[in-house]
């Protein structure tokens, strides 16, 4: 869908107007909370820039497309807080390398996405103090999913060429992307340059890519892929033109229905429309089976929270009110000082997993919580590796609900709610690419997921969903 | 059973253009310009490792006989500090980067290496009317030393440090001019059961070896607590900074952006041919080869400079002479005067003339060592000046006779002595002769003129 556009303005057509409708319809929808920061001034400048390198002669893959960036992706100069009030005010000195690379390509940056805290959630209701969660597109009164919440809000309810720029640890693109009814890709760990992300879990967060159009986020996703010097644990794997694998058909692929993930559970409605998915993929030419994979289901989300909390429990420390974001009066000792500045501008959620995060990795816990953590997590990789060795791609329903209405989910314990998280922490524990496919443009996800460095495979059979 | 057990905990910045992390430069100058978002800790900036911090810290590791890991594995250390840019530290816990070495002794005592690891120096913290943070030292790299308590003494630690430095400079790895070396020690004596007392964060050579001096005595003669304490270099003393009932807990993880790195034999291989022939293995090839003093040896290998110049005269002048006025006559002229080698313009071709000279006996050794002198201030030919300044030794029988007349004359209560038995007088006269002769008598002349004449 973006390509035609794209290509319009590839071929002379000015993008100022596209970009100024934008913000014309970020303000109409202003009560779904999908922004922290527009970029009005910031696009314009770029909108201009694009109009002269274009007429330079230069090729730019994603010339005038407006690309929106979840908001803890540092974009230079512009309020970058991760959702947090304590990093209000804190504007980067440097763009993420995301950000570069499409900035490089001609997208034009419009806007920062609300998010949970620092990505912690799945609702989009954990957010910072004084940020309001967003709205679910199709229903105001329902959650958009998270953590990249707005992200997945925007990408939906934008009627303008746009992709969305999200952030998964251990379910954030593909939880809203269902939720939202969109597209969602997660890539392998290491595919994308984490330069500039803010840490949740630096061993788990994946930067990935949300739009309308599967093809979208293929275009995208080409683009933003491929090592970089900044980030250690980028591959230096080859990038494929994910795009050209769309319309390959699913005959013959290898396709596995994970056991599990349609157990208890699970709501019957969703199994239904996966179900149908599949026996769509079959009638292609796709071969199906079934593969279990109990280690994963039995321990993916108590493996996840602990790794993901013991990361995100050092991460959050260099937050102390010295240096950047929110500050006090100096008063007390250094101890008293950070203190107060974290126990007045963390939210709850923050704390929450401060204190659990520390309390597994502390001498005496350690060895029973995180490092158990770690082995279990090898034995996960270990598992999904072997079902490799005879299925290209997985398939299972991305959310076990669909998108709770907002005082529904204040009811749930934190450990209901994370719970919800049970179908998509397999993958982004073990660091394997993954899909969510919108079942008829609804707000029922089919998701996907491949071995590392698989992504083709992804788009291949998210492409025979039609 | 010694009475003493110390332990090191050895800090070395090592001479790296750039940071660990970041590719700042490890400078110091205006605070806070040698600077990026990584060694900062701003949020969203990744370190990235620089390998050539990684390839000085094997070196060293192989320098000191330790056995190197299979893999770099780097840790966050947490705790909260205002010198911390992340509030933790990138550095190595469970699987160090290399265990089990050992430093010998002049005494020839083994000191053996726990462990030694990488990891970053915090940010400099300038205490004023406020406490100002300086963050040209984030994220400089350090190499952590860690020996067993089998050091005893003071002099001991001195000697242990000596060795450490002489490796660190043989490798190249440490710049003694701008770099800093710190230790945490740990002292316990027998009087007090060996209860364990760390002090922390004691800077440079000397106060490490006066704060273990000041340690040994007040445990000797107080009551001694399980506790750290710090070192007041203004006042000579310890102070008590916290009592310890257990470990402190950093909560350590694996640092999760750095990626764990194989290091295979090939690259260790490598590593150990670059590693020159160490002070040790020198000296002990001297004393085998050349068969000089082994003290000689020692001494003169443990400066790598010193250590090439003896090689490159030594292997023209007579060996043990060249060793002995190396050692004896240079390397005290140049402590006398607080200068290393490297400041003097002293080469081998000065040196290599006037030792041949002292070989044929040509000029007298009081000659010799007041060229040495003027050498080490600003070089000069020597040969030249020997012809210039008439500094030939003087061996005429007749010339040596009539000054030796002269001081008899000149004293002859000394002359009594002598005869009445006074060695010490006789000792006396001859004295008296060379400094009539200016030094250049040559001395068995004198003597056995002496002996005939008194």
């Amino acid at each position: 869908m973006i390509q035609e556009y794209i290509k319009r303005v590839q071929s002379g057509e000015d993008c100022s107007e596209v970009i100024a409708k934008f913000f014309d319809e970020a303000k109409r929808i202003e009560n779904y909370n999908y922004f922290t920061v527009l970029t009005p001034e910031l696009a314009k400048e770029q909108a201009l820039l694009v109009s002269k390198r274009i007429k330079a002669g230069e090729f730019l893959p994603l010339a005038g497309l407006p690309v929106t960036i979840k908001d803890c992706i540092c974009v230079k100069g512009v309020e970058t807080t991760a959702g947090s009030d304590i990093l209000r005010g804190y504007k980067p000195l440097f763009n993420a390398s995301v950000v570069q690379r499409l900035i490089n390509a001609g997208a034009v940056i419009v806007g920062k996405t609300s998010q949970d805290e620092f990505g912690f959630g799945g609702f989009g209701i954990n957010t910072g103090v004084g940020f309001s969660p967003a709205k679910n597109p199709l229903d105001p009164s329902r959650v958009c999913g998270g953590s990249s919440s707005g992200c997945g809000g925007i990408t939906r309810k934008t009627s303008l060429a746009h992709v969305g720029i999200g952030e998964s640890t251990g379910g954030s693109i593909v939880n809203p992307a269902a939720f939202c009814g969109v597209f969602g890709l997660c890539p392998t760990y290491g595919r994308v340059s984490r330069y500039g992300l803010i840490d949740y879990a630096n061993s788990l967060d994946k930067i990935g890519s949300l739009a309308k159009d599967l093809g979208d986020c293929a275009s995208v996703m080409s683009v933003i892929s491929g090592f970089d010097e900044m980030d250690e644990t980028t591959s230096t794997c080859p990038v494929p033109d994910y795009g050209s694998f769309l319309a390959k058909g699913v005959k013959g692929l290898r396709v596995a229905r994970i056991k599990e993930a349609f157990g208890e559970g699970v709501d019957e409605h969703i199994k239904n429309k996966v179900h149908s998915v599949i026996t769509n993929l079959e009638k292609q030419g796709a071969s199906i089976r079934e593969v279990s994979i109990p280690v994963v289901a039995e321990y993916a989300v108590p493996v996840y929270y602990l790794i993901a909390m013991s990361e995100a429990s050092t991460n959050l420390a260099k937050f102390c009110g010295m240096r950047y974001g929110q500050h006090a009066p100096l008063k007390g000792s250094f101890d008293e000082y950070f203190s107060a500045v974290r126990t007045r501008h963390f939210g709850a959620e923050a704390k929450r997993r401060i204190l659990l995060g520390t309390f597994a990795r502390m001498a005496g816990y350690r060895d029973a919580y995180y490092l158990k953590a770690l082995k279990i997590r090898t034995l996960i990789i270990e598992e999904y590796k072997k079902v490799f060795c005879s299925s290209d791609v997985l398939v299972s329903p991305t959310m076990p609900v669909i998108p709770p209405v907002f005082e529904d989910v204040k009811r749930l314990t934190p450990l209901q709610n994370y719970m919800m998280d049970i179908l998509t922490v397999g993958p982004n524990l073990a660091g394997l690419p993954h899909l969510s496919v919108p079942v008829n443009k609804e707000w029922v996800g089919v998701m996907f997921t491949a071995d590392h460095y698989k992504e083709e495979l992804l788009f291949q059979a998210g492409g025979g969903c039609g | 059973m010694v009475d003493a057990l110390i332990g090191m905990e050895v800090h070395v910045q090592l001479n790296t253009n750039t940071k660990l992390f970041c590719r700042c430069p490890t400078l110091s100058g205006i605070p806070n310009t040698k600077t990026c978002p990584t060694c900062l800790g701003h949020p969203g900036s990744k370190p990235v490792l620089n390998k050539r911090a990684f390839h000085y810290a094997i070196k060293f590791a192989l320098a000191l006989n330790c056995s190197i890991a299979q893999s770099l594995v780097f840790s966050r250390k947490t705790y909260f500090y205002p010198d911390m840019s992340k509030n933790y530290q990138i550095t190595q816990y469970e699987l160090p980067l290399a265990v089990n070495g050992k430093v010998v002794l002049d005494s020839g005592k083994e000191i053996r290496i726990k462990r030694l690891h990488i990891e970053e120096d915090p940010a400099g913290l300038v205490h004023e009317e406020i406490s100002l943070v300086d963050y040209n030292r984030s994220g400089i790299p350090l190499v952590e030393v860690v020996s067993e308590p089998d050091i005893s003494s003071a002099e001991e630690a001195r000697d242990f440090m000596k060795k450490l430095m002489s490796i660190l400079n043989y490798l190249d790895i440490f710049d003694a001019s701008s770099g800093v070396i710190k230790a945490d020690v740990n002292v316990s004596v027998k009087k007090n059961n060996f209860e364990r007392v760390e002090i922390k964060n004691v800077t440079g050579f000397k106060e490490i070896e006066r704060a273990i001096e000041y340690e040994i005595h007040r445990q000797n003669n107080e009551q001694v607590v399980r506790e750290t304490r710090s070192w007041n270099a203004d006042l000579g003393k310890t102070f008590s900074l916290r009592k310890k009932e257990t470990e402190e807990d950093y909560g350590y993880i694996t640092e999760p952006d750095i990626i764990v790195r194989q290091i295979p034999k090939l690259v260790i291989d490598k590593l150990s041919q670059e590693i020159p022939e160490l002070p040790a293995q020198k000296a002990e090839r001297w004393v085998k080869n050349f068969k000089i003093d082994s003290v000689d040896a020692r001494i003169i290998a443990s400066d790598p400079q010193v250590a090439s110049l003896y090689e490159e005269v030594a292997f023209q002048c007579d060996k043990i002479l060249s060793a002995r006025w190396v050692r004896r006559e240079l390397l005290r002229v140049l402590n006398t005067a607080g200068v290393k080698l490297s400041d003097t313009a002293l080469k081998a071709y000065h040196l290599i003339p006037l030792f041949k000279l002292l070989e044929r006996k040509e000029i007298t050794d009081r000659t010799g060592q007041q060229l040495i002198r003027e050498l080490a201030q600003s070089p000069f030919d020597v040969g030249l000046r020997v012809k210039n300044d008439g500094l030939s030794a003087v061996g005429d029988v007749s010339e040596i006779g009539k000054l030796v007349d002269l001081v008899l004359d000149e004293n002859v209560q000394a002359l009594q002595d002598y005869r009445k038995g006074e060695q010490k007088a006789f000792e006396f006269l001859v004295g008296q002769i060379m400094k009539k002769a200016k030094g250049r008598a040559k001395p068995d002349v004198v003597r056995t003129l002496l002996l005939e004449k008194a």
